[in-house]
């Protein structure tokens, strides 16, 4: 019940965070198969969502770094998401096509700090996709490193 | 030889084998958990992708800078393809890739375009009109280094595929061989193992035929053979022990063996079926069995067995022999000897008696000459003295005075006579001639007539006769034998009674006999003396002087007890008395 609480008053706060964002401050777009159609969201919106930290390697740094962001599951159900898949794409054209049991069957998040410091755009900012790739061994695969996206911009739900 | 080829075929090759098997397997293992690392850990370069992306945000970057002069393109736009390729640079700068531009030798051109893309930093985020031609100078280099960069990262990443590729065909053909070798093994394991099942087979078909055998033996046998386990239950029974004791196998198996019959509950069938248990044999000859319907018992011999197994007892085995045809023979042997050794003292008591007769009868004669010697002289002194007497005088003897020695002469060959007589009285006796015939008689009568006789004969004699009053007097003897007995006795009784003292004869009875008490007053008769006097041929210290055979008092005692009677030394001091018993008449026993 309570926990119906706080989600409730966090989409209320991502709505209202979207409506108040200007252009400029949109970091992710969301479409497709979600409740409102489509929704721009802010850093702030993002922020409202309950925070995750995820201790990992990477496949393209040394060693194990420390993700702050949120998982994945939380911001699709909060927009009402219904669907088989995502469409991730970059904001270097980057596309990549996620099915939506990896976000169920894994705590996949959407890091927007490093080892507490903000991804910046011109790193892999503002938004990075991030696998516990060193908690399971069947995500120590390459069909599942292409899925991290950095940069990341767009979803969209099918 | 044979046996050691066996040992290493049946043995070694097996063992080999499995150590093969082992150690090919995990060389296998081994080998293929490297491939499958090798693997996972080799998939994850793909600089070819990272340089093709960094040339891409190049071109995007100078296409915008070319755009913005001409006025098509926003600063926010240039901005982002900056961020967007610098943050390119910033991954080939991150650890993997880096340490990959460093391998290819373009590690001194990365740093000059990062440093570039630094410069260009404030003129980006300040841009005025005219940068974008600064802007693209300043970049040129980036797309030929992209390009060269990617030229080596395909070379490098086709020879790291192409040389992995090669350690993994080699891997894959080190693991095949170890799988023939294993198979190999395998099939040696499977080829030993085949021909152990057939020795085992045939085996087991030995161990059946020779249990068959035994079984057949078995049952077979004549002897009663059975089994129990350690508690004692039965876990054999062939058909003769169910013959000997009447109770089936079916019935008998798994049974205790006491519940099967009262003959294996006794002490001594228990005690051998403990022994054997306890690992020591032992046996029971001709023990008697009795069952139900038989009333005759069979005799059996019992053998007690341990059954051993790896030297610990798991049982005991018992035989019952049937022995009853042996134990009778024997028995029927055993009362043939006892006939045999009666027979044999039966002949001997015979021997022994003839040998007694002969030697009494020798005993007789040598008496006999002995008396003959001794008593026959005197009075043949008397009559030879008389009649020469007679010669002697002739014509001048008187006529009174011929009688006178004639007499004497007479007596002295009538006692001669006596004597005569009464030795072949004995000698009969001892012959067993003399044979009683008992008939009914009155004891009063022939102890008057005795007397009377007596008185006839020496008119001195003085007899006192003291009958029974209203008894009857009837016994039952032979009357020839009572008058020999009671002159035998009167005549003994005057021999050493004082001269002119009375002789009394009593005849009184009790209930089943009569008895006579012949009584003198002459001295008693020594004690050491008084069982020895009715001997033969014993005569008493006394007896010096007097004529006499020494066969009286053994005559008489003898005949008394031919008529079931006897003849007894009274005991006390005045006088002697000698007691004659006969028995009573008895109508129902004559």
């Amino acid at each position: 019940m309570q926990t119906g609480t706080v989600r409730a008053a966090a989409a209320l706060m991502l709505i209202a965070g979207a409506a108040l964002a200007g252009q400029d401050d949109v970091i992710l777009e969301v479409t497709g198969d979600i409740s409102d159609g489509k929704v721009a969201l802010d850093r702030e919106a993002l922020k409202a969502l309950p925070e995750t930290t995820l201790e990992t390697s990477t496949v393209v740094t040394d060693g194990t770094h420390s993700f702050t962001g949120f998982l994945m599951r939380d911001l699709l159900k909060d927009l009402g998401a219904e669907g088989e898949r995502v469409i991730a794409s970059a904001l270097n054209e980057y596309v990549v096509e996620i099915p939506m049991t990896d976000f169920t069957e894994f705590d996949v998040i959407v890091a927007y700090s490093m080892d507490g410091e903000p991804l910046q755009r011109n790193d892999k900012g503002p938004l990075w996709i991030v696998y516990p790739r060193d908690e399971h061994e069947a995500l120590q695969d390459i069909r599942y490193d292409y899925r991290w996206v950095w940069q990341l911009s767009r979803l969209e739900v099918q | 030889m044979i046996r050691f080829r066996n040992l290493a075929v049946g043995l070694l090759l097996p063992l080999v084998a499995v150590v093969v098997f082992a150690v090919l397997l995990t060389f296998s293992l081994t080998r293929m958990l490297e491939v499958e690392n090798a693997m996972r850990v080799g998939a994850e370069k793909n600089m070819l992708w990272v340089f093709h992306q960094s040339e891409v945000a190049a071109s995007r970057f100078t296409e915008t800078a070319a755009l913005i002069d001409l006025g098509e393109a926003e600063p926010d736009e240039l901005a982002l393809r900056f961020d967007i390729l610098k943050s390119r640079v910033a991954i080939l700068n991150d650890g993997p890739q880096r340490r990959f531009v460093e391998e290819i030798g373009h590690d001194d051109e990365l740093d000059r375009i990062a440093a570039a893309l630094e410069a260009m930093t404030p003129v980006v985020a300040d841009y005025s009109p005219g940068d974008g031609a600064r802007l693209r100078e300043a970049l040129k280099p980036a797309p030929a280094f992209f390009g060269r960069a990617a030229n080596k990262a395909m070379i490098a990443e086709w020879n790291d595929l192409g040389g992995r590729l090669e350690t993994y065909r080699a891997q894959l053909r080190q693991i095949i061989l170890f799988l023939i070798g294993i198979m190999a093994a395998g099939g040696i394991l499977a080829a030993t193992l085949a021909v152990a099942l057939r020795q085992a087979h045939q085996r087991n078909l030995m161990l059946r035929r020779s249990q068959d055998f035994s079984a057949l033996l078995v049952s077979s046998s004549g002897e009663g053979i059975l089994a129990v386990d350690r508690e004692g239950r039965c876990t054999l029974w062939n058909d003769a022990m169910a013959g000997l004791i009447g109770t089936s196998a079916e019935q008998a198996t798994g049974r205790p063996l006491a519940e099967l019959a009262g003959f294996f509950g006794i002490a001594p069938l228990q005690a051998g079926v403990a022994r054997a248990l306890d690992g020591d044999s032992s046996e029971l000859v001709q023990h008697p069995l009795f069952r139900h319907e038989a009333t005759e018992p069979r005799y059996v011999d019992l053998r007690f067995f341990p059954m051993r197994n790896d030297g610990e007892v798991i049982g005991a085995i018992l035989f019952l022999h049937d022995a009853t045809d042996r134990h009778v023979a024997q028995k029927r042997e055993a009362e043939d000897r006892d006939r045999l050794e009666e027979l044999v003292a039966e002949r001997t008591r015979d021997l022994d008696e003839a040998l007694r007769r002969e030697r009494s009868a020798a005993d007789l004669y040598r008496n006999f000459a002995a008396m003959v010697s001794h008593q026959f002289r005197t009075p043949l002194a008397v009559a030879d003295s008389a009649l020469q007497r007679l010669i002697r005088r002739g014509p001048r003897v008187e006529p009174d005075e011929v009688v006178e020695r004639a007499n004497r002469a007479r007596n002295a060959i009538a006692g001669l006579t006596r004597l005569v007589e009464s030795t072949l009285d004995v000698a009969r006796l001892d012959a067993g001639q003399l044979g009683a015939r008992r008939v009914r008689c009155a004891l009063t009568d022939i102890v008057r007539t005795v007397c009377t006789r007596q008185r006839e004969a020496d008119p001195t004699r003085r007899i006192r006769i003291f009958e029974p009053e209203d008894e009857s007097d009837a016994v039952f003897c032979d009357p020839a034998h009572a008058e020999q007995m009671l002159e035998n006795l009167l005549s003994n009784t005057f021999k050493y009674a004082p001269a002119g003292s009375p002789v009394s004869v009593r005849v009184h009875g009790d209930r089943e006999d009569l008895l006579c008490d012949v009584h003198n007053e002459g001295d008693p008769i020594p004690e050491e003396e008084r069982d020895l006097i009715f001997n033969r041929n014993y005569r008493g210290a006394n007896s010096t002087g007097s004529a006499g055979t020494g066969l009286g008092l053994f005559m008489a005692r003898t005949l008394a007890r031919m008529q079931g009677g006897d003849l007894t030394l009274q005991p006390g001091g005045d006088g002697v008395t000698f007691r004659m018993r006969l028995p009573r008449f008895d109508p129902g026993t004559a």
